[in-house]
């Protein structure tokens, strides 16, 4: 059976034509259910725009949020509109007036988006 | 024994900007193979044998840098500590040890030697060259991950890697149970800063870094700044006073004169 809701209830529509839809299936969906439902992804972009370049990301999944990963550089999505295609939902846009203007002084990392998305 | 400065004025304006030198592989196999079952610890006991302190703190590779950046008579660290790492992690978060320093100078070299080689695998420690620039709060960056331009410290036995105090860093994820040890310890300032290292030309060179992967279109001019600032500051053109008192209580160290006529 799928790992998805959405591809539970293509497989048990297929399922139910052939009068093969079981308890087992619905302890299956009620498992899907139970899971976490979103994770979430920190982008950072170059400037305000969402056409400009990701240059810093950060991904959390509960689903795995404990296991080492290798460091990367290879950016999940190049700008944050492509992440928008890719069906990641922002919850929080840069603020300008939150970035301070200093003519010396760089501090934190650029313009930080926050995306999340349904597993 | 004679201390002799190693970098010349680009190397000194590339150690401005990025705030990290590699030196691979420098330290001997010997003192590699003692390190090899210290603990989790503090380990001062240990580094100030002679032998240690003469094939690592005062290696002319590594103490040459610290000449270089720290002017003459700089302090010889008499403390260390190892951080070591075995069972697999998902690594640190990146942050700046203690209170990052302010202003612009050069004051304080906090090292990583390697006695065993690192691999991506191991959990190498990880940097952000130029983030010594970003004063920030370390619990304000926890949820920072990957950053174009950083660096994992994959490197041979025997590395030493300087870095200015204030950069970000931290221990990379760690997918195996191997044995991954570092020893901690750091150079301080003792005098007034000037264009003492290896001077090519007197001229001074055009004084600019590397724009970093990460940094936005405002953030490399404002870094080009601040490296023109911290150039002028080493070469003597403002004046320095001892800081880093906070770190120094708890870090010791003392003049290379001092430890050198102690042979």
């Amino acid at each position: 059976m799928s790992g998805s809701i959405t591809g539970w209830i293509k497989e048990s529509r297929a399922k139910q034509k052939e009068g093969k839809l079981a308890d087992e299936d619905f302890a299956q969906l009620e498992a899907l259910l139970n899971q976490p439902k979103l994770k979430v992804l920190y982008l950072y972009s170059k400037s305000t725009n969402i056409l400009s370049p990701v240059m810093s990301w950060a991904l959390y999944d509960p689903r795995d949020a404990d296991e080492p990963k290798l460091p990367s550089q290879n950016a999940p999505f190049q700008r944050i509109i492509d992440a928008m295609a890719d069906g990641w939902r922002i919850v929080q846009f840069p603020i300008p007036q939150m970035h301070r203007f200093s003519e010396i002084d760089n501090d934190y990392l650029g313009f930080e988006f926050i995306l999340e998305k349904e597993i | 024994m004679k201390i002799k400065p190693t970098m010349n004025d680009r190397d000194v304006i590339d150690f401005i900007s990025k705030g990290i030198v590699i030196l691979e592989g420098i330290v001997s196999d010997d003192i590699n193979r003692q390190c090899d079952d210290l603990p989790d610890s503090n380990i001062s006991e240990f580094v100030q044998r002679e032998e240690f302190i003469r094939g690592v703190f005062l290696h002319p590779e590594a103490a040459g840098v610290a000449r270089s950046l720290l002017g003459e008579d700089f302090l010889v660290p008499c403390s260390a500590n190892q951080h070591l790492f075995e069972a697999p992690h998902r690594g640190q978060t990146w942050h700046s040890d203690g209170i990052s320093e302010p202003g612009y100078g050069i004051t304080h070299l906090q090292c990583y030697y390697y006695p065993q080689e690192v691999k991506i695998e191991d959990g190498p420690t990880m940097a952000l060259p130029g983030s010594h620039q970003r004063l920030v709060d370390r619990e304000a960056i926890a949820h920072y991950k990957d950053i174009l331009g950083q660096q994992s410290l994959t490197v041979p036995a025997g590395t030493v890697v300087l870095t200015h105090y204030g950069i970000w860093h931290k221990a990379g994820p760690k997918v195996n149970s191997k044995r991954r040890g570092m020893i901690k310890f750091s150079y301080f300032r003792n005098s007034q800063p000037k264009r003492d290292w290896l001077i090519d030309e007197v001229a001074e060179p055009p004084v600019h870094g590397p724009r970093h992967a990460y940094a936005t279109e405002i953030e490399f001019y404002r870094d080009s700044v601040r490296c023109r600032r911290t150039w002028d500051w080493m070469c003597g053109k403002e004046s320095w006073e001892p800081g880093g008192r906070w770190i120094r209580s708890i870090l010791m160290a003392k003049p290379l004169g001092e430890v050198l006529s102690s042979f």
